[in-house]
């Protein structure tokens, strides 16, 4: 075995550079995903169809219709935000009224995420999309020995604005203050005179948007596009959400940075690294989650957050 | 005297009847291809280089009255489909001899069913190392790994001297894995240090760090054992982290979709190929006409394979007179130098087909002779 590799530190800092913005990808995608868990106390398993969804939307408005970047990325949070309207309306809402449990709220989302996959295949066929070479320019940028590819800096830059501004959103807007107050209780916010059914949309628009973003972030990263992208994050998005603390904001985003740190420095510094990532990966998940039962964050949207 | 002259003339007449036996009107041909998702690039191709000799075959009258009918099921590139696609050409659509499947993967699977059957297979994809070995009734056309890999590997030392190589493969797939272990031996026996060897996995699509790490070693050439779906992606983040050195593509390689989702990032890249498409050879380029003719687009490695699989089927039969599972079978083991498009075409005593590879690389967007 070669231990040169420990000592070359423009090595380590090559991934640090592609982790954080491995990481970053699971993070948006993740706030998402624990958002409406943290609202709804459900897991929403169509997220990961809606993300793929989104790849394609911002795919079309780009390479389809030639619209620049900045339109190709809003085009794919307007996708993702109706698809998780749908979701609400047509998998989660009609099982609220009914008052079914959240058990029942989660085959639903397995139901309407089988329905999203195979509507795309019908719809794009199950061959890969790429761009083309216009949409980003692949030439990596040269920082001291660092390549830093057009690719990153934008999904670097894009993630923690994204999850600034929803930390801010939640913390500080009155939207916000409801949001966390039916997460608390539904019963108690309804007896506030606050709209719950209302500030569940808004959840479910925002939670969209956000798998909008990493949908067409990773659809630019790694130049795939295909109905069957969701299920590569959508292991290990559930991963960030449970490690981060199942329904917290920040607990996402450390959770999201951890997972792309740890998957990126296994395969670069573990011999045959590449062929058991996951499975380091969910050891360190499984260790984390032996010494913080709750995640990294504890629980919450209501509390925490 | 007499007596005996009667004899022998019941003789002649009785072998005649047998030889004259005629074929049946209809000879079924099954064949199991990927036909959706990302290997449809591999699949799509192949059923038509079939279709269009199960066309030409049938026109040419080879087989006199006769004619062979094509079934075609799509394998979904998937092992289980594979093997149920195969179940059904056998015991359903009672074909005489089955084409693919379109993997190795896929074939490790499929193929012992019709082995166990005594139907017997043409692969005209399948370059991994032991599919042949799974049975009599197995043949190929497509070129073992060990037949090109070190002529190709040959060509590049002789034009880049490279000292030190490093390689990146699929962990979970058969055809790469199996193609990554015949380059390591071809670099060993070349005497070229392996200096970094990095695997994914399926539905892996980010291989930033896998390059990286083989880029951290200054390899002199590259080595990438991928299918397409990958392919491009490597090529392209190869590109990307600034790998500038020679890059030897497998046999996965060999797809005109290399080029136009790849683009730049292909140009240069040297694979070694069972068939080229500026070939002079003439029956190869009456090939080339008639298949862009028919379908609009030229014809690819893979196409060619299969076209020529059907010629190779259909000189067989005739030459077994039969349309019996068992007498194909031996007579596709006596076919030897036979005129195809791929050149001058025998099997070797293991069914594995002999015929010349040639290197290419891209240049301009598109595969040209490397020299």
């Amino acid at each position: 075995m070669d231990f040169s590799l420990f000592a070359d530190p423009t090595f380590l800092a090559q991934n640090l550079v592609d982790g954080l913005s491995r990481g970053a990808l699971y993070g948006v995608y993740a706030i998402g995903f624990t958002l409406i868990f943290g609202v709804l106390d459900i897991l929403n398993l169509a997220h990961a169809a809606t993300f793929m969804w989104c790849a394609f939307a911002g795919y079309l408005a780009m390479a389809g219709l030639g619209l620049p970047l900045p339109l190709g990325l809003a085009a794919a949070m307007v996708a993702g935000a109706a698809v998780a309207l749908l979701l609400e309306f047509a998998a989660f809402r009609p099982l609220r009224r009914e008052g079914a449990d959240k058990l029942s709220a989660m085959i639903s989302s397995i139901g309407a995420s089988l329905i999203l996959v195979s509507v795309a295949e019908a719809i794009f066929g199950t061959e890969t999309r790429r761009f083309p070479s216009s949409a980003l320019d692949p030439r990596p940028h040269l920082v001291g020995g660092l390549r830093i590819s057009s690719a990153q800096i934008l999904i670097l830059v894009a993630s923690v604005a994204l999850m600034a501004g929803v930390g801010l959103f939640i913390r500080k807007s009155r939207m916000g203050k409801a949001i966390r107050a039916v997460a608390a209780s539904q019963r108690a916010a309804r007896l506030l005179g606050i709209d719950v059914n209302g500030v569940i949309v808004v959840t479910f628009l925002a939670a969209g948007a956000l798998a909008g973003a990493a949908g067409i972030l990773v659809a630019l990263l790694t130049n795939n596009i295909v109905p069957g992208m969701g299920s590569q994050i959508e292991l290990r998005g559930l991963a960030v959400v449970i490690l981060g603390g199942m329904g917290n904001i920040e607990g996402a985003v450390i959770g999201g940075f951890v997972l792309g740190l740890v998957e990126t420095f296994t395969i670069a510094y573990v011999p045959g690294g590449s062929d058991i990532k996951d499975a380091i990966a969910f050891l360190i998940l499984f260790f984390i989650l032996l010494v913080k039962p709750n995640g990294i964050m504890g629980r919450g949207v209501a509390d925490r957050a | 005297m007499k007596r005996t002259l009667i004899a022998i003339a019941i003789a002649f007449v009785t072998l005649g009847a047998i030889s004259a036996a005629p074929l049946p009107a209809t000879i079924k041909v099954g064949s199991a291809e990927s036909l959706t998702g990302d290997n449809a690039s591999y699949g799509v191709p192949i059923r038509r280089g079939i279709e269009l000799g199960v066309e030409e075959a049938n026109a040419s009258g080879i087989l006199g009255s006769s004619k062979l009918q094509l079934v075609v099921y799509d394998d979904k590139a998937d092992k289980q489909e594979g093997i149920s696609v195969f179940n059904k050409l056998i015991n359903d659509d009672k074909v005489s001899v089955i084409i693919g499947p379109t993997l190795s993967g896929t074939a490790f699977a499929a193929i012992p069913v019709a082995q166990k059957a005594g139907v017997p297979v043409i692969g005209t994809s399948l370059t991994a190392v032991g599919i042949t070995a799974m049975g009599n009734y197995v043949f190929r056309d497509s070129l073992p790994q060990a037949s090109v890999i070190p002529g190709t590997l040959a060509a590049a030392v002789a034009k880049f001297h490279p000292k030190k190589a490093a390689l990146l493969f699929q962990a979970d797939q058969e055809y790469s894995k199996s193609e990554a272990d015949v380059y390591k031996a071809a670099l060993q026996k070349a005497g070229i240090q392996l200096v970094a060897s990095e695997s994914y996995s399926k539905g892996d699509s980010d291989f930033r760090t896998q390059l990286s790490k083989l880029a951290a070693r200054k390899p002199d050439i590259y080595v990438f054992c991928c299918l397409i779906g990958e392919a491009i992606p490597v090529l392209q983040q190869a590109r990307e982290i600034g790998v500038t050195q020679p890059i030897l593509g497998g046999n996965g390689f060999n797809n005109p979709n290399v080029i136009k989702s790849g683009k730049e990032a292909a140009e240069g890249l040297i694979v070694g190929s069972s068939w080229f498409i500026e070939s002079k050879n003439p029956k190869s380029q009456a090939f080339v006409a008639a298949f862009t003719k028919k379908y609009g687009t030229p014809p690819d490695q893979f196409a060619a394979q299969g076209y020529t699989a059907v010629l190779i089927l259909a000189q067989a039969i005739k030459s077994a007179g039969s349309a019996d599972r068992a007498s194909i079978r031996d007579a596709l083991a006596r076919v030897k130098g036979f005129d195809t498009v791929l050149g001058t075409f025998s099997f070797d005593e293991n069914r594995d087909p002999v015929h010349p590879s040639t290197p290419i690389t891209v240049k301009g967007g598109k595969y040209v002779l490397f020299e």
